[in-house]
């Protein structure tokens, strides 16, 4: 059994991120489920400062997923707060942190599932034209899934793959930053655009929704004719039918 | 040095504009992070050579004021004496007490980022002790009074008509020129009297050596060596991190220390002594000082949250390797130490409430502790540093603390979460156009000074899910197209 951990700003701007993912989990042959009870992991909180907060929300997550063989979030920050942070900020109740240990196992970013758990690479989409991938920061260096969601993209027939110049660079959002710090932001996301514009790939795919809303959002205000896209909603988007 | 923390944000902007700064900082970083990875793949195994280093390091926070006691026992029987200075005025004045007692004019100076850190320079000039920097980056900014852009290469962002310039005021060239090379040669002449004469040498440590009693000095220049051997006196200056429990792990963090600081597998000059010179050998100090600053470090030792601060040897590694570095550069974080190292170590040395856009003014990304041979891990102590400015400040942040306690609320519970979207859905949806919204007001303004945010849809994903369960069969089948 599989649960779908949706982020908050998946499930409040972006639903079609959830969606896709569901559908691709059950394209592959999987039923998921999903806890109407879920509501935020609580990372802004804990990245804020706010620990008291984000410990009661911890323990609110800990409660919803709690029971589930395998939980998956198509948010590679979202699953890190859960693997890597719970058991810190729990540290000192140790039944919670007993829990929240258990659970750190069992929570899997989305394309990481498809590929390790599920041994998929090809789910059997198509797509003419080219695509480039940006490595989010929490994705890449949090859980160091990287080939993973490079395998899903190089199964799609059709699709030309093309290298992003400094892939792994941060795109400059950090939640809390790119409010507080607009004008440092601003640099680092634009120079992810432009690295983006120079590959000429038709989509810049990325596994990450922070960074989604990030480097759409500057897309949209200055290059209104180019995206970025989940992963999830590319392959779902793409995927003959069945 | 005086700190200039406050200003973060003011510099930070003044440096974006910089052309000359964003020209350099879009050469420097990724050119010593290419460096840095030449240098490092010439270890036949260069995983483990980082986790020797981490190792080492993890050792010496463990065990420092052990070590530390060794160190000192070892310098002391080979003639050295060991100063210790609780704070940077203790420190500043054991030094210009030493050179007083001994009618010292000047001294010369090699690059160390502790007498930085104390104000030494100034407190010495202040005093009637003139200071040279001898280290070509330091003499620039020593010459130009400007805060060090870079901790490995403090002037490095500078043009060479602003040096030519400068050095044509103060004497040490005759005719402008441009040519860096004669640039160069006009300070090595001008810095070859000063040594001539020298009375009393301040180096820093790069490694104090427990087993042995050894200051280990790494340089490029030949600058540190002149220092240390031809004066009467030598001071060197270390804070407490410094040491290292044998010459085997000292061995070691050089090659790693060089490696990642320029991408050389051993700097030009690597400096050894043990004690002053002693009978029968031909050249040294006569007698030679060591100074161990504390600065605030025992208390950052104390705290087992904040005890990893002190892993770091100082390689700017983690500079080369931040965004946010790579755009603003070194002065907008305002203090002797810059980039990732600064924005954990400078909080600690000044405090939490003067420091707060420096361990704000992080997207989190972990690329420094990744790269950090010291095994350092800055994001957790940025995040350390926020909590612990949440739980004190009391009405500084009033309306985000009460914010951050609805949040709570509603994500603590899944009915306050829904009626909450419910709240907000209307809010948003005016004022958005097709399906954007362009501004918002209050707080999140900083957002949409480049950006744009999608207007929440019609149906969140827990609105679809319901839809979808509650539709008949045939209708969940075209639901799933939503």
């Amino acid at each position: 059994m599989v649960s779908l951990f949706i982020p908050c700003t998946v499930d409040l701007l972006m639903p079609e991120i959830g969606t896709a993912a569901c559908e691709l989990l059950e394209h592959l042959g999987e039923q998921p489920v999903y806890h109407q009870d879920q509501t935020c992991c609580g990372q802004p909180l804990f990245n804020v400062g706010y620990r008291d907060q984000a410990r009661r929300v911890a323990k609110h997550f800990i409660e919803v997923f709690g029971r589930d063989e395998r939980i998956v979030s198509p948010s590679g920050s979202c699953v890190s707060m859960v693997k890597h942070h719970y058991p810190e900020l729990l540290s000192h109740e140790p039944s919670w942190y007993g829990r929240a240990r258990e659970l750190a196992g069992r929570v899997f970013e989305l394309s990481q599932y498809i590929v390790d758990v599920l041994g998929v690479t090809d789910v059997g989409a198509a797509f003419d034209g080219s695509v480039t991938y940006h490595e989010s920061c929490h994705v890449l260096r949090s859980l160091g899934v990287s080939d993973q969601p490079k395998k899903l993209i190089g199964a799609v027939r059709g699709a030309r793959y093309v290298e992003l110049n400094n892939a792994t660079a941060c795109c400059g959002f950090g939640g809390e930053f790119a409010v507080g710090f607009p004008e440092i932001s601003q640099a680092l996301v634009k120079d992810k655009a432009t690295n983006f514009l120079n590959t000429g790939a038709d989509v810049l795919l990325l596994c990450e929704p922070g960074c989604l809303l990030n480097i759409n959002g500057y897309l949209h205000r200055n290059h209104p004719e180019k995206k970025a896209m989940h992963l999830a909603s590319f392959l779902a988007g793409n995927m003959k039918e069945a | 040095m005086e700190a200039h923390t406050d200003r973060f944000k003011v510099t930070a902007g003044r440096e974006l504009k910089n052309e000359l700064s964003q020209i350099f900082l879009s050469l420097l970083p990724p050119g010593f992070t290419i460096l840095r990875q030449i240098g490092m793949s010439s270890f036949p195994d260069p995983e483990s050579a980082v986790e020797q280093a981490r190792a080492i390091r993890a050792e010496v926070i463990e065990r420092m004021p052990e070590l530390l006691e060794e160190f000192e026992r070892n310098a002391v029987s080979r003639g050295a004496r060991v100063l210790w200075a609780r704070d940077a005025r203790e420190a500043n004045d054991i030094i210009l007490d030493i050179a007083r007692q001994r009618g010292i004019t000047y001294a010369t100076k090699g690059k160390s980022m502790i007498t930085e850190e104390i104000g030494l320079n100034e407190h010495l000039i202040r005093n009637g002790v003139d200071a040279y920097e001898t280290d070509l980056g330091e003499v620039i900014t020593q010459l130009l009074e400007l805060p060090p852009f870079h901790i490995v290469g403090p002037a490095i962002n500078v043009p060479p008509e602003e040096i030519s310039a400068v050095f044509l005021k103060k004497g040490i060239i005759k005719e402008p020129t441009t040519n860096p090379i004669e640039l160069g040669k006009a300070v090595r002449v001008y810095l070859r009297e000063k040594f001539r004469h020298l009375e009393m040498g301040i180096v820093g440590v790069n490694m104090a050596v427990a087993a042995t009693g050894t200051i280990v000095n790494v340089e490029n220049e030949g600058n540190i060596r002149m220092t240390k051997s031809s004066p009467k006196t030598l001071v060197a200056v270390m804070s407490l991190e410094k040491v290292v429990p044998t010459m085997a792990d000292a061995v070691h963090m050089v090659r790693i220390l060089c490696r990642n600081c320029t991408g050389q597998k051993m700097s030009s000059y690597v400096s050894m002594d043990t004690g002053p010179r002693k009978q029968g050998e031909v050249d040294g100090p006569e007698e030679l000082f060591i100074v161990i600053v504390d600065n605030g470090r025992s208390e950052i030792y104390r705290d087992r949250e904040t005890r990893d601060v002190l892993r770091c040897i100082r390689c700017g590694g983690c500079l080369n390797t931040c965004p946010v570095y790579a755009k603003i550069g070194g002065y907008p974080y305002g203090f002797a130490y810059s980039g990732p190292m600064g924005q954990v170590l400078n909080p600690l040395l000044l405090g939490i409430e003067e420091t707060s856009d420096l361990y704000r003014a992080c997207t989190l990304c972990g690329a420094c502790r990744q790269i950090c041979p010291a095994g350092v891990d800055h994001p957790s102590l940025l995040l350390t540093y926020r909590a612990r400015e949440v739980s004190r400040k009391g009405k500084d942040r009033k309306v985000e603390k009460s914010l951050a306690a609805l949040v709570t609320l509603g994500i603590s519970r899944a009915w306050i979460w829904n009626l909450g979207v419910r709240i907000m859905r209307p809010l948003f949806r005016r004022l958005a156009q097709n399906g954007n919204i362009t501004d918002m007001p209050l707080g999140l303004k900083g957002w949409f000074t480049c950006r744009d945010l999608p207007d929440m849809p019609a149906r969140t994903f827990h609105e679809r899910w319901i839809d979808r369960r509650d539709a008949p069969l045939p209708e969940r089948q075209r639901k799933k197209e939503v």
